[in-house]
């Protein structure tokens, strides 16, 4: 992987751009040297705020850690070192994974390098849009519910969600353990592919990482598209909001048949996609409200003073949380009683695995489903909020399904909306198939073909 | 009036693994506060559980000595709960699906023998130790993450005596199938017991539960206590209330530590960083297949192979490092009873006054051995031995105390004959008095036979002898 930024040209860059997009939160004044030879030998990498990292500050974008100085690194970490890479900046997020606007962070929203005035997306919004400002070649982000994939189609990127299990989750603070996927941005498809053969793997420290071999993306590499079945999700499709991309997304099918591509067209019962929202509400914060108990001042992060331990830890968390975060905290848990846990967090695991049985139905007779990422560009800071249950619509969330089913899943930009703002495609593939996910977007970058370039570039 | 009484008791056994639960940390007791801790057992941001594969070896082997029935597909689930020694906020522990299910363990009263049921036994983690001082409140995560089996009986237990005999059993297998310390005193065995009354039998009464009992004699006295309390209550138509309850040594009373307000809700739910795990049978089977002998079976085989009687055996056997000094000894012993009386009598006293165990006895079994077959060869005589015994206990041979102390028993017949023929020619009363009927006369000369020859005539040999020589008078 080739890098245009020295390690040190990146911190400044990014240090240059933090004005106009606030996507850093901690940005490594004096990266450390590496004198690793490897595919990422001197190459800078921005990390989420959620990964930890040895010596260097990790916040998770929440202010109960806004001290914290970890004292290990995350296995993705340590794999990346291996390889020579430069870690220069943790980048902005929404806190602790939970929203996908990346309004909800610790030092306030971060801005979309295409127009400040809109969001980059979340929860990984920071990586995103120091990505799309060519700060790093590679950008680690999380993906609980498209929070890599939403900001990716957002800011004009490449969003890559391998399958649950194929990058360990050592390191990383946790959303919902059940969702949560390590994943990245790059700007180009031979670097995602060459980016998760050094990611992926088994790790002893991560029960849930699979044991199959890695393989050799990058070198296996075929962007040949003849014959490769591609099924267009049509329940997506017919909802597109934006004019362009609908045209787009059209040229896009023809092209793609052009290329001897087999190309179907696949439908879900809308009354499933419907509950993608509740379920994916119901069971994040379920797991969430647990995995984040851990942060109650008493052996690291903030601490507020008390009367008793009880009292400390009460002070902490009422001080060290948004409201909006305590209020998931409290959802999590109401669902958690046991008089409710029957209706709500195991009837949402019940549903989901309904809704993964159709969507694996999905590709019975396909290598690829194909769908645009976000039926729209992205929404204005000022106009945009996480929104409350009932009031989704699944046509925003259905990239969620590659969470509920672990499905490895990509994002890619494909043209430029009237006004300027990059609109995506998303793409997804049977579990453990990122070849056949890499060779398909290989073949599709090559007939969308991006050139452009964000607003906080051009001179 | 007398009630029906009804007890169940849950413990906690420390298992005896390198590591913890769920991280590479090494476990330990009593070392330096905060120094056996990794960033998983602090519940850093971002670390995951990984589970102990001996942990689970060790469940299983408390499964299959107390019959339970194991569940091969092993799960975990979250117990959520905010307590300072709880690093998580929740406790990886088995709810729903436990190791090990429907199992029993058999108790020996006054009443005699009993089946006692246990519902459960489920693998955990510890939590760690807290010290409330004037200064505040310390935390030592030493013991955050130590392994744990807890084990559930059935409600089948209805006096004090059967309570105690319950946790003896389980605290006896458990150790003799090295999954566990069982030190009570140490903490790496805890004992919580509930306990009701009712005047009829069809209905239970309300529960009390006595936490923390750290000796079996002390189950048995909280117990007790609680009985008479709880009788006392109801003689004068009191009504018990549900509560937890400590024992108060000074007073041998139980004292009320918190009332119970409805039961907590710990929001069980499956643990998602450790997917089901499917055990291999064949694993299984060959940890069951390679069991340590359990005590019961000992004590049928110490009564069958060496003729024990059942109380020798069982004081035995309920020492395993007693009973594994016995059998060294019986390596070389001719005399199992003696063997027996040698080491439940002297060499316990020994240890006992010396503020040792067997777990660190320092003699030799060979020794011992030759001791008692030295008394039973009739070299020495028992008074003698004791006097072997206290030297060789200093570390030194049987054989070289005997020759150093000249106390080779005499037990050649002309060598004796000769020294009866002396004591009797120096005492024609006791001669006429034995004509005479008087048979005491046979004590008195033995008596003067045992100080002519310094003791160290044999006795029984000499006293045949003698009266021989007293015939041919």
């Amino acid at each position: 992987m080739k890098s245009l930024l020295t390690p040190k040209q990146s911190v400044e860059k990014i240090t240059a751009l933090q004005p106009v997009l606030n996507a850093a939160i901690t940005i490594v004044e004096q990266p450390e040297e590496n004198t690793n030879e490897g595919v990422l030998a001197n190459v800078p990498v921005v990390l989420k705020d959620n990964v930890s990292t040895k010596g260097i500050r990790t916040t998770a974008s929440s202010r109960i850690l806004e001290n914290y100085v970890p004292v290990y690194d995350a296995t993705i970490v340590k794999k990346m070192k291996e390889q020579g890479a430069v870690m220069v900046a943790k980048a902005s997020m929404d806190e602790l994974g939970m929203g996908g606007t990346n309004r909800n962070a610790l030092i306030g929203p971060a801005h979309n390098p295409w127009n400040p005035a809109h969001i980059t997306g979340g929860s990984s919004g920071g990586s995103a849009a120091l990505i799309a400002a060519g700060t790093t070649p590679l950008a680690i982000g999380t993906d609980t519910g498209d929070s890599i994939r939403k900001p990716a189609a957002y800011c004009g990127v490449i969003g890559v969600k391998p399958t649950y299990g194929r990058i360990s989750r050592y390191g990383i603070v946790p959303y919902c353990s059940s969702l949560d996927t390590v994943g990245y941005f790059t700007t180009n498809i031979q670097d995602a592919a060459q980016a998760l053969e050094v990611l992926a793997g088994r790790d002893d420290h991560d029960m849930t990482s699979s044991n199959l071999p890695v393989e050799h993306y990058l070198e296996n590499l075929n962007g040949n598209l003849e014959g490769k079945k591609i099924a267009v999700f049509k329940t997506i499709v017919d909802r597109i909001i934006d004019p362009t991309l609908a045209k787009r997304f059209e040229q896009l099918v023809a092209q793609l048949k052009e290329q001897g591509a087999i190309v179907t067209e696949v439908e879900m019962d809308t009354k499933l996609l419907e509950m993608i929202a509740p379920v994916y509400k119901t069971i994040s914060n379920a797991e969430a409200t647990a995995n984040h108990s851990n942060l109650d001042g008493l052996r690291f992060g903030m601490r507020e003073d008390g009367a008793s331990v009880d009292e400390v830890m009460t002070a902490s968390r009422t001080a060290g949380f948004s409201s909006y975060v305590r209020a998931r905290f409290l959802i999590g848990s109401y669902s958690l009683f046991e008089e409710n846990q029957d209706r709500m967090f195991r009837k949402a695991q019940k549903i989901r695995r309904l809704i993964v049985e159709s969507y694996a139905k999905l590709f019975e007779d396909a290598d690829i489903v194909l769908a645009p990422a976000a039926v729209d560009t992205a929404p204005l800071i000022d106009e945009s909020a996480d929104l409350r249950f009932g009031q989704d619509r699944f046509e925003n969330e259905h990239m969620q399904l590659a969470n509920f089913s672990g499905y490895p899943s990509l994002t890619m930009p494909l043209c430029l909306a009237e006004n300027g703002l990059p609109l995506g495609i998303n793409i997804t593939a049977k579990p453990f198939a990122e070849q056949t996910l890499f060779d398909a977007a290989y073949g599709l970058e090559q007939i969308i073909d991006w050139k452009e370039e964000p607003a906080c570039l051009i001179k | 009036m007398s009630y029906q009484v009804t007890i169940g008791i849950e413990i906690h056994c420390e298992l005896k693994t390198k590591t913890k639960m769920f991280s590479a940390a090494p476990t330990s007791f009593g070392a330096k506060a905060n120094t056996k801790t990794s960033v998983i057992d602090l519940a850093h941001p971002g670390v995951l559980p990984c589970v102990n594969k001996e942990a689970v070896r060790l469940a299983i082997k408390a499964c299959g000595g107390l019959h339970c029935t194991i569940d091969p597909l092993v799960k975990f689930d979250r117990k959520n709960y905010y307590y300072s020694d709880l690093p998580k906020g929740f406790q990886i522990t088995q709810q729903f699906h436990p190791i090990g299910r429907d199992g029993y363990v058999v108790i020996k009263t006054d009443e005699g023998e009993k089946q006692v049921r246990i519902e459960r036994i489920h693998m955990e983690e510890d939590t760690a130790k807290q010290f409330h001082k004037d200064t505040g409140t310390y935390i030592d995560f030493n013991r955050a993450g130590t392994p744990l089996i807890e084990i559930v009986s059935r409600p089948d237990m209805h006096s004090a005596q059967e309570a105690a005999a319950y946790v003896e059993a389980l605290r006896r297998t458990l150790f003799y199938l090295n999954v566990s310390d069982v030190k009570m005193e140490e903490g790496s065995m805890r004992c919580d017991v509930n306990i009701s009354l009712s005047d009829d039998p069809n209905r239970l009464g309300t529960k009390v539960e006595i936490k923390n009992l750290n000796s079996i004699a002390n189950v048995q006295k909280a117990v007790q206590a609680e009985i008479e309390r709880q009788s006392a209550l109801l003689d004068a138509g009191e009504p018990i209330v549900q509560s937890t309850r400590r024992f108060d040594e000074p007073t041998k009373t139980t004292v009320l530590m918190r009332k119970k307000e409805g039961n907590v809700d710990y929001k069980y739910f499956p643990e998602p960083n450790i997917f089901p795990i499917q055990l291999d049978e064949q694993w299984i089977e060959s940890i069951l297949n390679h069991l340590e002998e359990l005590p019961e079976q000992r004590l049928e085989r110490f009564m069958t192979t060496f003729g024990l009687n059942e109380y020798d055996a069982s004081v035995l056997v309920n020492d395993r490092d007693m009973a594994d000094f016995f059998e060294e000894v019986m390596k070389d012993a001719k005399d199992a009873k003696k063997a027996a009386n040698w080491v439940i009598g002297d060499l316990s006293a020994w240890l006992n006054k010396n503020n040792k165990t067997f777990a660190n006895n320092p003699s030799d079994a060979k020794d011992i051995a030759r001791l008692v077959n030295l008394i039973e060869e009739g070299t020495i005589s028992g008074k003698q031995a004791k006097e072997v015994f206290e030297e060789v206990m200093n570390g030194k041979k049987p054989d070289d105390v005997i020759k150093e102390k000249g106390m080779q028993q005499v037990s050649d017949d002309s060598t004796l004959i000769a020294m009866i023929n002396e004591v009797l020619d120096a005492n024609p009363q006791s001669i006429e008095d034995y004509k005479n009927g008087k048979n005491r006369a046979v004590g008195f000369l033995m008596g003067q036979l045992m100080k002519a020859s310094k003791g160290q005539a044999n006795p029984k040999k000499a006293n045949g002898l003698l009266v021989e020589e007293l015939k041919k008078r």
